[in-house]
């Protein structure tokens, strides 16, 4: 049904396109801001909760983000500035952190009444309920234990153990109980942890609250890039008032109107599927700041309705459809082509991820396909031989080549001492120069050199041509097989199909069900967002033999490949990045060696780094006055946006983006 | 007929709890991978999703599930919170807000389409073959002919574009906001409304006593309304309490369309997200709601047509 209703809602459009009346023309800096702003989301990014601390999707953190102000938040340049914390010391060099909170800032009801002042044990209590398995149900653990102090400990003891329970899960708790002088007798069960406050927290957690104004945390271990998880919602104030007003599951349960806030603004209406309405928060601590007086988030079926609403002036922004902007952009004289504008590029950074250890449909190894993507020079062959243009065009029609993306982690993410982006440390280490009118890995000579010495050595492995690569979408998006077709197309084209085929595949509903856990895929191309600052979210998702290794663990598989070349490489890369994480004492030397980690794994086309999403759209926002956020939740903080009543023009977006890179 | 009736009322809650048990375990047969959500399955180590399934009860077998949630049901009269939908939020609760929005538009929709259709029915069969009669058909095949996507696309863009109605439905602004979708609601309706009426009065015109009455001498009028609109109701009356309960339960297409926050889309979005409590619930309101339609549907026949009476197996009627 989603189908039709697609292909009918875009014939409504392309009516639309035709019938409507004429924008009014381009924003500049007298233009007039808009005081009450109507944004969007599809239905199917509905939000599932209103409690910041058991939430990990980005469905709600864009909401919720709004809500409640964390430590620290970023700026449009992506960096680490105050929010309720003033200012962050260490005094060795990161394994301990001071947080010192700022005055004024309070808690309200969603109207706005005021419910009690920020305090640091806000967080104490707000990290009790992320650890405490039984309120927050394991949700946003896995940082917190790996970075602070006893928090695995405290997650252990709350969660107890049941009667069938392994005897590892005993022991674990056993341990626990010994390190802190509990009876291990005495198993926490769940009406226990429910009932927890801060006392056994205290004793075991590295976070304490000597004064109202001051937050301390001990780190594991040095971690100078601690304080960007201050920006995360695994690090968030949870205040203890609330709790008492409406009870432990009260807040697990918590809607819109029991919720406090201390955020810039308070969400006012909420209709499950239908609006919500977020209004400016009279108590907020930054008076200084410009916000909207209303937001409105409108929930529509698709982006095409989105379209339609803009159209219809009930809407201040659209992402546009590679249809839509194709009609747009082709149309000379169309309405809207003067004021098509490229927005900035999102978080993710998406790579080609080879399987090492796929399985055919009947379980058995895809000798075929591992023993291929084994090779170096297979492997090589992809990254030096596909011209990923068509594919970019799926995502940016007018510009694909800005989308090409050369390096595994996300520009913007580290700054060197120096203001090098720790991205270009990478691309000068590959000798890739950015090209603006093509793509800079493709080399056509290269790539025949390195098909050439796969194919002989394959052959003499047993290798049958051509290689097909099982390739999997989802079965009921014509979009996705859409672009499933272009790659196809490319890959033919590029590769050869002497080489390998691309043999594309549906799955119905769950990628992980139905593809990732039986192993069925050759390859995914995904993407990757990090959740604090430092390379190491990112490159740290690829070692080998290391079971926090989200990439190598769901996606490569590597952990079960069997070739000595292939385990050999991503032994000495996963050297190479437990090196760089070693140096703390220096970020620039950190950096430096992550970077020549990172130009390990491409170099060695271990991961092909593919594209970062930039789409066009219309808009009366400009994008570079937004919170840029290369880690953590703050990217939709509705916050010091510069806005217009009148639609920003492509030339006012050149400007804004001239302005933004100091041209 | 009250033992009848008690009859059919247990006959009514074991169809319901059998539904809702075989629902049940077959939400159980599912693959324990959908309950995360693809954040969840990035996030989670293997242990702590074990623990999460543990602690909702889901690695119990299924009929132990099944009998904890009868227990729970009829000790307690919860069916649970919402794990997808709204986390942790009682399911009644989810379901109270949504129905009521459903429930409104969805009576206004009736109202529209039972006032029009049966007015343009009666109009068709009285002049049968005229002008009236051809329209009425004619728009009937058109509402039957054209999918209800294009319909609904047109009505949404002439709606926006010439009468400037909003094309969202908005609690801030619910007459105006509802005018497109109970239009929409109500088109089909309306045509299988008319034919029906148009069918059976057609047929109650061809019948002896209206030989009879007009030589008695009574008016067309009298005929129409006092005799024939009367007969021809009968048979509607077992299927309008369905029908009416069926569109209070809301349209799943008219909601998506026109974004209104109903329970068209709820039970589709629950199954999607394994949200099975909430499909539990759902299935269990859907299928009393279906079986208290037909019920009712036929003890308003039994009450008017004196003629018929409901009888247990065995007997005639």
């Amino acid at each position: 049904m989603k189908k039709s209703l697609a292909l009918l809602l875009s014939a409504v459009m392309l009516l639309g396109l035709l019938a409507g009346c004429a924008p009014k023309e381009g924003g500049g800096s007298d233009a007039k801001p808009i005081k009450d702003f109507l944004s969007y989301q599809t239905t199917a990014n509905e939000m599932e909760t209103f409690n910041f601390q058991y939430t990990q999707s980005n469905k709600e953190i864009r909401v919720l983000a709004n809500c409640i102000d964390g430590l620290l938040t970023n700026d449009n340049k992506g960096a680490l500035i105050p929010a309720i914390a003033t200012e962050w010391t260490t005094p060795d060099g990161g394994e301990n952190w001071t947080f010192k909170l700022r005055d004024g800032a309070v808690w309200v009801d969603y109207q706005g009444n005021e419910k009690g002042k920020v305090v640091a044990n806000d967080w104490l209590v707000g990290m009790e309920w992320t650890l405490n398995f039984w309120k927050n149900e394991a949700a946003n653990t896995s940082m917190p234990i790996e970075m602070i102090v006893g928090a695995g400990d405290y997650y252990t003891y709350t969660k107890g153990y049941a009667s069938d329970a392994t005897d590892k899960e005993k022991a674990a708790y056993e341990e626990v109980c010994t390190k802190y002088g509990l009876d291990p007798n005495v198993v926490t069960t769940k009406e226990d942890a429910m009932a927890f406050g801060l006392e056994a927290f205290s004793k075991m957690v590295g976070m304490t609250a000597p004064d109202d104004k001051t937050l301390n945390i001990q780190c594991l271990g040095a971690l100078p890039y601690f304080p960007t998880v201050g920006t995360y919602n695994c690090l968030y104030p949870v205040p203890q008032g609330m709790i008492d007003e409406i009870g432990v599951e009260g807040y697990r349960a918590v809607t819109y109107d029991k919720l406090w806030y201390n955020g810039c603004y308070t969400i006012t209406t909420y209709v499950q599927n239908n609006e919500k309405v977020l209004t400016k928060n009279p108590k907020y601590w930054d008076t200084e700041s410009s916000r909207f007086d209303t937001v409105t988030v409108k929930m529509v079926e698709s982006s095409d309705v989105a379209f339609q609403l803009f159209q219809n002036g009930e809407l201040h922004h659209v992402d546009l459809t590679e249809s839509n902007l194709k009609t747009i952009y082709d149309t000379k004289d169309h309405k809207y082509n003067e004021y098509l504008t490229e927005a900035r590029p999102t978080k993710y950074s998406y790579q080609i991820h080879f399987v090492y250890d796929k399985k055919l449909e009947n379980g058995d190894p895809d000798v075929n396909w591992n023993t291929a993507v084994a090779n170096k020079a297979f492997r090589l062959a992809w990254y030096y031989g596909i011209d990923r243009t068509d594919y970019l065009r799926r995502t940016n029609a007018i510009n694909p080549i800005k989308c090409a993306n050369y390096t595994y982690t996300a520009q913007s993410l580290s700054v060197n001492s120096q203001g090098v982006d720790y991205t270009q440390l990478v691309r000068d280490n590959l000798g890739i120069k950015v090209d603006a009118d093509k793509i800079a890995t493709y080399d056509k000579s290269k790539f025949e050199t390195y098909k050439k010495q796969a194919m002989e050595e394959l052959a003499a492995k047993g290798v049958s041509f051509p290689i097909v690569a099982d390739y999997y979408i989802i079965g009921n998006s014509q979009t996705a097989l859409d672009t499933a077709t272009v790659l196809k197309e490319t890959i033919s084209r590029d590769l050869g199909d002497d080489f390998v085929t691309l043999n594309i595949k549906t799955y119905v509903t769950s990628l992980a069900q139905e593809v990732r856990t039986p192993r069925l895929a050759a390859f995914f191309i995904n993407g990757w967002g990090a959740d604090y600052g430092d390379p190491k979210n990112f490159v740290g998702q690829e070692t080998y033999g290391d079971d926090n290794a989200y990439y190598s663990i769901t996606y490569s598989k590597i952990n079960d490949a069997t070739d000595p070349d292939l385990i050999a490489t991503y032994k000495e890369f996963t050297k190479m990045v437990q090196e760089a994480d070693a140096i703390l004492d220096n970020m620039d030397n950190r950096f430096a060696a992550f970077a020549k980690a990172e130009t390990y794994m491409i170099e060695n086309a271990l991961v092909i780094p593919f594209y970062v999403n930039i789409v066009w759209h219309l808009t009366h926002v400009n994008d570079y006055s937004k919170i840029y956020c290369p880690y953590g939740t703050q990217s939709e903080v509705y916050k010091n946006w510069e806005t217009s009543e009148t639609l920003y023009s492509t030339a006012d977006y050149a400007k804004f983006e001239a302005a933004y890179n100091g041209r | 007929m009250l033992v009848y009736t008690i009859k059919r009322l247990l006959q009514s809650v074991i169809t319901v709890l059998l539904i809702v048990s075989i629902v049940f375990l077959l939400m159980r047969l599912m693959s324990t991978d959908y309950y995360f959500t693809e954040d969840e399955l990035i996030k989670l180590t293997d242990e702590q999703k074990n623990d999460k399934l543990k602690a909702a009860g889901l690695l119990e077998p299924p009929l132990v599930q099944l009998g904890k949630f009868y227990k729970q049901l009829f000790t307690q009269g919860s069916l649970g919170t919402s794990r997808r939908i709204q986390a942790n939020v009682p399911v009644t609760q989810v379901i109270a807000g949504k129905f009521a929005v459903s429930m409104k538009l969805g009576i206004v929709a009736i109202f529209v389409s039972l006032s029009l259709g049966l007015v343009l029915g009666i109009l068709q069969a009285q002049f049968k073959e005229g002008i009236l009669d051809g329209i009425g058909t004619a728009y009937t095949i058109l509402v039957r002919a054209v999918p209800a996507l294009v319909s609904y696309s047109l009505i949404l863009v002439f709606g926006v574009k010439l009468l400037g109605l909003p094309s969202m439905y908005s609690t801030r602004n619910v007459a105006v906001s509802s005018i497109l979708p109970v239009i929409c609601l109500s088109i089909g309706a309306i045509a299988n409304y008319a034919v029906w009426i148009r069918r059976y009065m057609v047929d109650e015109l061809t019948k002896d006593y209206i030989r009879l009455a007009k030589v008695k001498g009574l008016t067309n009028s009298q005929i129409m309304f006092k005799h024939v609109m009367k007969n021809a109701l009968v048979p509607m009356a077992q299927t309008l309490p369905t029908s009416f309960v069926l569109t209070i339960g809301g349209s799943l297409l008219v909601e998506r369309f026109f974004s209104v926050p109903g329970m068209g889309a709820l039970l589709v979005d629950s199954v999607g997200r394994y949200d099975v409590n909430l499909v539990q619930a759902l299935v269990m309101l859907y299928a009393t709601m279906g079986v208290i339609g037909m019920f009712i549907g036929d003890i308003l026949m039994m009450l008017l047509d004196p003629r018929i009476r409901l009888v247990g197996k065995g007997e005639t009627r």
